[in-house]
């Protein structure tokens, strides 16, 4: 895939990551005390505890190396400078070289076919006279 | 069940009847259209141009301008991106009735990725158009090199052949 395709692959992996995590934790985060005149709310049983705690983690770290793939990928870029400009000019200067070498391949091309017609010719008359010179038996 | 019938094929193939004795008596094809047009219902455009952010309405966070340093602009939203998510997760904590303002700031760095992405690939396209002419003529000059090659390779044997017809 071309690098511009991976970027934006990239951007929209980020997405799905922060908005999962968001998501995940906004879904599973067990409830908060709202005020001191209520009691601490109950603990969660402990099953989910061990996994609550290692899923912040887990997920920010794949969302920090997401963004720091983003990062290489951006390096990686292979943008020239001159931008537009010096692009054009190169495009028509590789035109005019390519008419060039085009010419000099046909005209090439069309003598080649010339020599070739000549062998041929040549090559004809030739066994022209061999069966001429031959005796019917 | 009452079904519709397909529309009857154009009355056009009437003008082309003596197509195949004079190709002019029948009227050209159409020249294609230009600018906009209108297809089923739908107004569409000849002219592909990527949309600017303004005109989408959406806010542009990197400097306008005839250069833009691409990589430069792309590193910074990543980082506005980061902090952006920061942010929400903190305020989550601890105003979380005021996410929205946060979730639509997160979502205008993305629109501006895109934005600055899909802007690329103007670029590239010229860049893939500079490496085919590259190729292009490449081969051409390998195309040349092996003709004259033949052509002396032919030459030499014919001159050969002749010697050794004419020493005969």
């Amino acid at each position: 895939m071309d690098i511009i395709s991976q970027l934006q692959e990239q951007v929209n992996l980020i997405a799905n990551l922060a908005f999962n995590s968001i998501g995940t934790l906004q879904r599973d985060a067990p409830p908060n005390r709202l005020s001191p005149n209520y009691p601490e709310p109950p603990p969660h049983p402990t099953e989910d505890a061990t996994d609550f705690a290692e899923q912040p983690k887990q997920m920010s770290a794949s969302l920090i190396k997401a963004a720091k793939q983003f990062d290489t990928l951006v390096t990686a870029l292979p943008i020239s400078e001159g931008g537009e400009e010096a692009q054009l000019k190169r495009i028509a200067e590789l035109r005019a070289e390519n008419d060039a070498v085009g010419q000099e391949l046909q005209r090439q091309l069309e003598a080649a076919e010339k020599e070739l017609n000549l062998v041929q010719e040549s090559f004809r008359q030739a066994s022209d006279n061999c069966l001429n010179l031959k005796k019917p038996e | 069940m009452a079904t519709a019938t397909y529309p009857p094929p154009t009355p056009y193939y009437r003008l082309y009847k003596d197509y195949l004795q004079d190709p002019k008596s029948a009227p050209e094809p159409p020249p294609p259209t230009e600018g906009t047009y209108v297809c089923f219902g739908g107004n569409y455009t000849t002219d592909d141009v990527l949309p600017s952010l303004e005109e989408q309405g959406v806010r542009q966070l990197y400097p306008k301008g005839p250069n833009v340093d691409f990589k430069k602009e792309l590193r910074a939203l990543n980082g506005d991106l980061q902090l952006h998510i920061l942010e929400l997760a903190d305020i989550l904590i601890e105003r979380p009735s005021q996410y929205a303002r946060r979730v639509e700031e997160i979502s205008l760095v993305f629109k501006n990725l895109h934005h600055l992405l899909n802007s690329l690939r103007p670029h590239q396209a010229r860049a893939t158009l500079i490496h085919i002419l590259e190729l292009q003529i490449q081969r051409r000059k390998q195309a040349v090199e092996d003709i004259k090659r033949r052509r002396e390779e032919a030459q030499s044997l014919l001159r050969e052949s002749l010697a050794t017809l004419d020493g005969h």
